[in-house]
């Protein structure tokens, strides 16, 4: 086992990571950016070293200096966590050729997944349906006019070097994809360096179900089920659920499946999510896989009762899968809200700033993963994420009804957060119904029913 | 030898201190060097930089900051060469090499102050800044993270 892990991250997850590494007895180091100075798993950590100024460029992206920080500490391994460098193949290169353990998938399969177009290829040649599409790189508008007429509209022009919900593009019809062909491939090549597309059949409001793999350094591969995740917004995921409402026996079987061979076709070591649209009739196709560990590992984690992030470091260490996550059946209903510091009255508008005044609620079968305190101020430069908190219940009504209580109790002043709004959300007839899609948040938005008044409770002026 | 006069000198300055509310109070003349630290000590390396935003890299403490404010009298006020990478820090390109600066030598902004090896890679870091060297305030051969203190200079 590890004697010392660096985390490359921070938030919430950096702190998850910390949190599993002191269970296990590891000693941590975080690295940090100057505006992270004051962050509660810095202090928490065993050791920690600055490693550059507040932009994510200028430290969570550097590598050289995340090395330099690894050298110094004499660190056995390294935990990206998610986003960052999580899903950097180059970054996963160095830290092999530095002999420092990376936690997570080989460089290779990062690669080999990490292109959304070859995992397309990927997944067609073990076997697992894709959304039609084009068979590869469109190279020129002409082609892009063919494959369209084929597959049907509307169609989506993707980056193959994007992900994530960036770097696409809709049209509707043939003179729409002519200019959107053109743009995306401009697009594409000012994100991401590399201007190469392909073309998928938009397939109107689906279902985005997730599958978590787990696979360790013996062979050993197997999924621990679905996750629901069809809450977004501008494919930014809300809230995630696990089961999924619209899962059955059969078709979680068959999803599995097909899950976990294209995990063993790539060979896939340690945790990873792979990505299905689902549509109306429960045809499944095979969107994309993440290469990491994701923000809502915890709603498996409630209902297969497992630590993801300990499994993670054990695979690592070249452990094989534990006993009771290789046997792991599914138990309860949960449920995540991410709680952003976002103005849910002003469009979600990124509300950074000092919080006054921080009570998260608690009691049976409420989980918090936050970072954040009272005096806390959260900075300016990263995601907004600033907790997730967890639901579970025996049915799934059990872990709404439990979420609302909660949400109702959570009490968080200095800036606005988006509290309001998940209490809205499961009070809202169409998501308790499970009966939504991922158009539903664009359309419960835009008929302005949502009241977004926060539920007040005096604990402190 | 600190003399009884010096002594109530010393408590006079004290006083201001407190009234004016400084943290530092440095003072060099005639071979006699005193400096004055009010609360815990900031300087035990390494030192966490600054996390305020918009403030400028060279105030590593936030009580330096305060002391820099010159409503002082007598305090001197010196300015601070950071580190801009992580690493190690060598006073000298190699074991048996003198060090590149002392305190007392002059620099120019290209002055090669120090090494700092990251990945075993040497890199030479220049002063940026002219003056004289006024304190070396990172260990030889010990770790540095980014924005740590290395030298001051007056």
């Amino acid at each position: 086992m590890f004697e010392k892990v660096l985390v490359a991250n921070r938030g919430e997850i950096a702190l998850r990571v910390i949190r599993a590494c002191k269970e296990l007895g590891i000693r941590t180091l975080a690295i940090y950016s100057e505006a992270d100075v004051d962050s509660l798993h810095v202090q928490l950590a065993d050791e920690s070293i600055c490693i550059g100024a507040p932009p994510s460029t200028e430290s969570y992206l550097k590598i050289d200096r995340i090395m330099s920080a690894a050298e110094i500490g004499d660190v056995d391994a390294i935990h990206p966590g998610y986003g960052f460098l999580a899903e950097n193949p180059h970054f996963a290169e160095v830290c092999e050729s530095c002999n420092i353990k990376f936690i997570g998938p080989s460089s290779q399969a990062m690669q080999a997944m990490g292109d959304k177009n070859a995992a397309r290829g990927a997944a067609r040649k073990a076997g697992v349906p894709v959304t039609p599409g084009s068979d590869g790189i469109v190279e020129t508008e002409g082609d892009a006019i063919k494959i369209a007429r084929k597959i049907g509209y509307p169609v989506m022009i993707k980056a193959a070097a994007g992900g994530g919900g960036r770097g696409m593009r809709m049209a509707h019809n043939e003179p729409s994809l002519q200019s959107a062909f053109h743009s995306a491939r401009h697009e594409a090549e000012k994100a991401f360096g590399n201007d190469q597309v392909y073309l998928e059949k938009l397939i109107v409001n689906p279902h985005h179900v997730e599958f978590q793999i787990v696979a360790d350094s013996h062979g050993h591969i197997i999924h621990l089920g679905d996750r629901d995740c069809s809450i977004q917004r501008r494919n930014q995921k809300m809230i995630e659920e696990c089961p999924s409402p619209l899962m059955t026996p059969g078709l979680r079987k068959k999803m599995g499946h097909a899950a976990v061979k294209l995990a063993k076709s790539v060979g896939y070591e340690n945790a990873g999510t792979i990505e299905f649209l689902v549509d109306k009739d429960r045809h499944f196709y095979f969107m994309e896989m993440n290469t990491r560990i994701q923000v809502e590992h915890t709603i498996t984690e409630e209902v297969y009762g497992c630590d993801l992030v300990k499994e993670q470091i054990r695979i690592a260490a070249g452990e094989p899968l534990s006993e009771h996550v290789a046997h792991a059946t599914p138990r309860l209903h949960a449920i995540e809200c991410r709680i952003n510091a976002e103005d849910p009255a002003r469009d979600f508008q990124p509300t950074p700033g000092r919080i006054d005044f921080y009570y998260a609620p608690g009691g049976r079968g409420v989980r918090i993963d936050s970072h954040v305190y009272t005096g806390y101020t959260v900075p300016p430069y990263y995601d907004s994420l600033i907790a997730k908190i967890i639901t579970v219940g025996a049915t799934r009504i059990n872990a709404i009804e439990r979420m609302r209580r909660a949400l109702d109790e959570y009490y968080i002043t200095g800036i606005k957060t988006t509290v309001p709004f998940h209490a809205a959300i499961m009070r809202n007839g169409e998501f308790r119904s499970g009966n939504y899609d991922t158009g539903f948040i664009e359309r419960v938005m835009s008929s302005g029913k949502l009241d977004l008044r926060s539920r007040p409770i005096r604990l402190h002026e | 030898m600190v003399e009884p006069k010096d002594i109530k000198e010393i408590k006079t300055i004290i006083d201001l201190m407190k009234k004016n509310d400084l943290s530092v109070f440095e003072i060099e003349k005639e071979g006699f060097r005193l400096k004055l630290q009010r609360g815990p000590s900031a300087q035990a390396a390494p030192v966490a930089p600054s996390p305020v935003a918009g403030q400028s890299k060279t105030a590593a403490t936030t009580a330096e900051a305060a002391a820099a404010v010159p409503k002082t009298i007598e305090s001197v006020q010196l300015k601070e060469i950071v580190s801009p990478m992580v690493g190690t820090f060598y006073r000298a390109g190699s074991p048996d090499a003198p060090p590149f600066v002392d305190v007392g030598k002059t620099v120019t902004e290209e002055t090669v102050v120090c090494i700092i090896e990251a990945m075993k890679v040497m890199n030479e870091i220049k002063a940026e800044t002219s003056g004289v060297i006024a304190e070396v305030v990172a260990e030889n051969g010990k770790p540095v993270q980014f924005g740590q203190v290395l030298f001051k200079v007056r």
